[in-house]
Parts: C-alpha cells; structure tokens; sequence
C-alpha cells in the first residue's frame, strides 16, 4: 500500500507536558509523536523487524517509570546492564524473570538425562523397592506453565501500571498460538480494568500473516519498528500503524540509536 | 376371625413350599397386608430356618414400623429395593439396600450371598414381595428372565423361593406359571 | 488326550469360568473402561487371590498414592493386610521409582522409557512376582510422546514378563460410554486380551458390566456379565439380564 505523502513534516521539540489519561512512554519524543503517551487501558503490539533494535526502545520504556516487565529473552541482570550502559536511571521494576526459569529448567532436565543410568547404577534395588511401597511422592511433578504466570501476573497489577512482555515469541515458540492468544486476551481485558498500559512485543514476519494479523486486531494501537537500506546505508522507521480512536496519531517517524538511547528524529503525519 | 385367616394362609403357603421348590402366591391386593402377616409369622416361628425377605413394594422401615418383631430375627434377613430409588437414605443394620429395583442382577447376587456360610440343615427361603412390583420398573420379558434365573440357581443350592404377585398388579400372568406350585387367594375365601 | 493348559484364575469365578480356568498364563491384558467402572478394584482382586495360592504380585501405581489405594481396600473381605506385611502383594509408586531415577520429566525419551523398562523388569524379577499390574498404562503412555513409543514399551513390557510367566493386567481408562478399548488405539493390539467394563442402561439406570474382548489362547464368548462392586465382597459377576438391551436397541 503506497502511502500518500499528505501530511505535513513537523520537528518535535522537547519536553511534553503530563497529560490526564495517558501514560507516559519516558521517551519525549515518542510521547509527543503519540501526543502524550499511551492512553490508559490501551494493549500496544510492538512489532519489530529483526535489527531494529526493538529491545533498546523496550528497556528504555521500562526505565521511564513504574513497570512489570516479563522477559523471556534476557535475563534481568543482562536488562539492567544495559540500561546502566545507557546511563538511563534505574527505576523500581519488577521483574518476571521467566528467561533464567526457562533456561534453568532446561539446564536441569539435560543434567538429568545424561545421569539416568548413573543413577540406576547407584541404586540398590531392594532400597528402590522399599522406598517405592512406603513413601509419598515429594513434588507433584509438572513443568512450569509460562502462559499461566504471564495470566496470573497481569492480574495482579495494579492501577495505571505498565506492563511489558518481551518477547510473544518465546511463548509461541513453547504453545499454540490459540492458547498465546486466549492469555494475551486475558491479559488485555485485565489492563483494561486497570488502566494501565500493556506493551507485548513480537518479531516481525516470522509468526505468519494470519497471526500477526490477529495480533493487530486485537491490539489498540501498533506500533511497527523497521530497517530500510537507502542505497549504502539503513534508515530505521517507527511507524504508528494503529491507534484505536485517535485516527490522527497514525504517523512514521526515522530514529537512530544513540549513546542516550532512542531518539526519534522526524515525524511525519499520515491523516 | 382375622387371626383364622392369617393362620390358614400361613398353614397353606407353609404346606406348598415344604413339598415345592418354588411357590407363587397370586393375591388381590386387599389381602396382601393379610398374605405378608401370615409370612411372616412364618419366618419367626420357625427360628431354624434362614429366610432371605426382599421386599420391593414397602420399604423396610415400613416392614419394621408394622411387623415390629419380624425385622429383628436373626434368621430373616431383608433386601430393600425401592428406598433407594425413592431417595430414602434410612440405613438399617439387618437389611440391604439395592439401587434400582432395575439392578436385577445386583439383586440376585445378594440374595445368594445371604445364604453362604448357612448350616446345610437348615432350610432356606426367599421371600419376593412382590414380582408384580418389579415388573412395574421392568419390562416383563426380564422379569422372566430374572426369575428363571433366579429359580434355577436357588435350585440348585435347595433354596425354595416364595413370590408374590399383586393381582391388580399384574399385566402378565405368564411369569408365575414359570413356579412349580400356583396358590390363588381370593378376595373373602381361599380356595 | 488334551493338554491341560496353564492359566492364572482370577479369583473371580464366573470369569474363570468363562475363561476354561483363567488368563492363559504370562498374558498381558488390558483392563480397559472409565473412571470408576472397578479396573483398580479388579486387579487387586486379582493380585490378592493370587496371594493366597502362593503367587506373588505386583502392584504399580501411577494415578493414585499408596495410602488413598490402601485405604480403598480395607473392608474388602479379598484383603489382607498379611499379605502386603508379608511381601505376597507389593503395592508401589510409580512415580517415586520415576522420581529416584530422574525421571520427572513430563514426557520421556526413548532412553527414559527405556530405563523405567529396565527398572520394572528388574523388580519384577527381584520380587519374582508371578502376577503384576500396572495402574493405569493411559498415564504411563501419556509420557511416552509417540505411538511407536508407546508400542515397543507395551510390546517388551509384555514380552519380558511372559518369559518370567508372569501375568500381567494393564489397566486402560477410557471416556464413559464410548467404544474405544484405550486411550491411543495401540494398546488393544498388543495386549493378548481385553476386559472391557462398561455399562448399558436399564430404565434410566447404569448396570455395570464387563465383558471379555479378546483372549488369545482361549476360547471364550463375548457374552457380557452384569458386574456389581460390593463393599465387601469386590467385583462379583452375573450373567446379564440381556433383554434390555436388545429392547433398547430397538427402540433407538
């Protein structure tokens, strides 16, 4: 779809005001481009081209204010290296650390396997026999449901609270993407309640069309993080593709990453 | 006058199972309060015998509430097949409940359980009060069923089987012809 | 002159009887039915009166612990508490074996099924039980993540407890009234026989029954009994009254 250069190129300066019903994104510019930040209650689908650099732009939201954030990617520590790279203040976030679960999880079950036969050989079976009539089994053993800690977490959350899940695509990497879907649902409908912001993160084009579709549709508002190469060199966009009852905010922007982070340079208005 | 008649129905069903293994006693349901009186004063007098009662048209807490003295005999033990399906949940040491008057088969089982481990002298009996009643939850085909069943195994382990059948019950009449002996009680006489 | 040939007698006597004595010895069979249809019931009745003619058995469980089961079967007159004290009837969590080897895993690989295989052989012939069950094979096979999985563990399970002239009851539980003899359809071909304990329906009531399947090795009518579980004395089998259904069907 050609978009119709219409609207007009505006340079944004600094320094939003707070506004009422929004909250803020902490990156001014960003702010501006939505006009004061994320409308409360809003579900916001941040889809990013590999090589965007969509994780800075999510550390440095989550640096802005009072946040959950679930990662499954990086492990909270790599999280707050980085922002301390950026030299971006460190402010109260709670972490859902699911990546280093995840990772110790699986750590766990390869160290299990290799030692099954060690194991048995250790045993004596008269023992394994009497254990086996007399005891209870200690754990009852299942593995962990990530999708109910995302549900159970995002209920928990209170008033105008923003909560980032990076990335879906650990999620659908581990379930189907109907049970992903029925817990982003529950998760938006919670955020609703709470009039907070809900910033899921996803890789662009590798989940299919008819996903990622759903995923819009669902959403309030998208936004879409790209990389254009111009003949030698690449150009980076954060389009807003979607933004449920604000038409006007639809709009592109180029940015770059700089040693303070993101900085947005030039908007450009659809509508 | 009343006492007489009870005697000499007790007198004529306790001639005919002496001397038949099964005994089918039709009667109008005007008698059958005297009929039940009669068989039960035989079960308590004759304290040898063991006597299994399975009672599908009262439940037993009726039977205990009219024959006080019956339902606390060692050798008569009960079957109740309709307090569970009429939601009663009265629980009796001395008697067995079945579900359904439907679970036949379940019915069959506990009345030949009854009589394990009973002294081979002694003489054994089983009352079914009455069949008219089962076939009012069953079809009549398996009540058939049923009872050839029923009749053959007792046989074969010398239990004589005693049943009832209500006349304005019945709808079949080809069921007690399956007994070796038929009693027919009238209304005012006995014939 | 006919070869008398060797079974395992149940205990239950009209199911012997219909099986000319019992299970021909070392089979493995699959007591197949929904939740609460007697399978547990069964097989402990199977492995007590085993223990009282001097042939040792095996209980593995999976779905229920030791002392829920255990205290399932006080008032049954086929128990005796003897029996376990004395090491005739051995009662064991499977998943406490699982556990101790390692194997706590949600599904297991080939080489997990392959050391639970290893290690239930192996008690198997440490105890020298000539009777083992296992309770219930639906969530063992629920581990084992492919069909192929689940027929080679049956398959070997089987085989290597017939050479022990071990036999052995796998209990399968399926959904009430369906015709589906197990959960994933392989199951009933490996195993060399089926009880199957279902119900039919009488005037709105559900009579119990269980009919025999399949029998290799024995002649048998697929006639179904009428089954009634009862407090004290366990599964006890009649003919079933079988107008009902034919009635019943006709009507439909």
């Amino acid at each position: 779809m050609a978009i119709e250069k219409m609207g007009r190129d505006v340079f944004i300066d600094s320094n939003v005001e707070e506004k009422e019903g929004f909250i803020r994104t902490g990156i001014d510019k960003l702010d501006r481009l939505l006009e004061g930040g994320i409308p409360c209650g809003f579900t916001v689908v941040l889809l990013g081209s590999p090589g965007s650099s969509t994780e800075i732009l999510v550390k440095q939201i989550a640096a802005s204010g009072e946040v959950t954030y679930i990662t499954t990617e990086e492990t909270k520590d790599e999280i707050l290296d980085t922002m301390r790279r950026f030299k971006w203040q460190i402010p109260n976030i709670d972490f859902v650390d699911i990546s280093e679960k995840y990772y110790s999880n699986v750590l766990k079950g390869e160290q299990k396997r290799v030692s099954i036969y060690e194991q048995r050989s250790k045993m004596k079976l008269k023992e394994l026999i009497e254990i086996g009539s007399t005891a209870i089994p200690s754990t009852v053993t299942s593995e962990e449901d990530f999708l109910a800690i995302v549900s159970n977490r995002t209920k928990e959350i209170g008033e105008k609270k923003t909560i980032i899940i990076n990335s879906l695509d650990f999620f659908l990497s581990q379930y189907g993407q109907e049970n992903v879907l029925k817990t982003v649902y529950a998760a938006k409908v919670n955020n609703l309640k709470n009039k907070g912001a809900l910033l899921i993160v996803m890789t662009k084009g590798v989940h299919g069309e008819l996903f990622e579709r759903k995923m819009e549709g669902l959403a309030d508002a998208v936004l879409e993080l790209d990389v254009i190469q111009k003949g030698s060199s690449f150009e980076r966009y954060l389009s807003v593709k979607k933004m449920r009852n604000y038409a006007k905010k639809i709009g592109i922007a180029r940015y770059v990453i700089d040693d303070s982070g993101f900085v947005l340079e030039m908007i450009e208005r659809i509508m | 006058m009343a006492d007489a008649i009870i005697e000499g129905i007790r007198e004529r069903v306790a001639a005919a199972i002496r001397v038949n293994n099964s005994v089918g006693i039709q009667v109008p349901e005007a008698r059958h309060e005297d009929l039940l009186e009669a068989v039960f004063s035989s079960m308590c007098k004759n304290t040898q015998d063991s006597w299994t009662f399975v009672s599908v048209s009262k439940t037993f807490d009726y039977l205990t509430k009219v024959f006080k003295e019956g339902a606390q005999f060692a050798n008569i033990r009960f079957i109740d097949c309709i307090s569970r399906a009429a939601g009663i949940t009265d629980l009796y040491k001395n008697c067995i409940y079945i579900e359904s008057p439907v679970m036949l088969e379940k019915l069959i089982l506990e009345i030949l359980h009854n009589f394990k481990g009973i002294k081979k002298d002694a003489e054994k009996y089983i009352v079914i009060d009455s069949l008219s009643a089962l076939m009012i939850y069953n079809d009549p085909e398996i009540i058939r069923e049923f009872i050839s069943l029923l009749l053959n195994r007792s046989r074969s382990e010398n239990i004589h089987v005693i049943s009832i059948l209500v006349e304005e019950e019945m709808d079949s009449n080809k069921i007690i012809q399956l007994n070796d002996k038929i009693i027919v009680l009238r209304d005012s006489f006995i014939d | 002159m006919p070869i008398k040939k060797e079974v395992c007698s149940t205990g239950i006597d009209e199911l012997d009887l219909k099986m000319d004595g019992g299970i021909p010895l070392g089979s493995t069979v699959l007591v197949t039915g929904c939740s609460g249809s007697g399978k547990t019931t069964l097989c402990m009745q199977f492995l007590f009166n085993g223990a009282r003619k001097g042939e040792r058995g095996v209980f593995f469980t999976i779905t229920e612990p030791l002392f829920k089961l255990t205290k399932n079967l006080e008032g049954f007159a086929f128990y005796d508490k003897k029996l376990i004290e004395s090491g005739m009837v051995n009662i064991i969590d499977l998943r406490i074996i699982s556990e101790r080897l390692g194997l706590d895993t949600e599904k297991y690989t080939v080489e997990d099924a392959g050391a639970l295989l290893d290690i239930l052989k192996d008690i198997a012939d440490e105890l020298d039980v000539k009777r083992l069950v296992m309770d219930s094979i639906t969530a063992l096979c629920y581990r084992l993540q492919t069909r192929e999985m689940i027929r080679d563990f049956i398959f070997k399970l089987g085989t290597s407890l017939a050479v022990m002239n071990c036999t052995t009851l796998l209990t399968s539980e399926v959904p009430p009234r369906t015709f589906k003899f197990s959960q994933y359809e392989i199951e009933e071909f490996i195993s060399d026989g089926i009880l199957f304990l279902g119900d039919v329906e009488r005037k709105g009531d559900l009579i119990r029954t269980l009919q025999v399947i399949k029998m290799r090795g024995c002649a048998h009518t697929r006639t179904k009994f009428a089954l009634n579980i009862s407090a004290q004395r366990g599964i006890e089998l009649l003919p079933l009254l079988k107008t009902t259904e034919f009635e019943s069907l006709l009507k439909r």
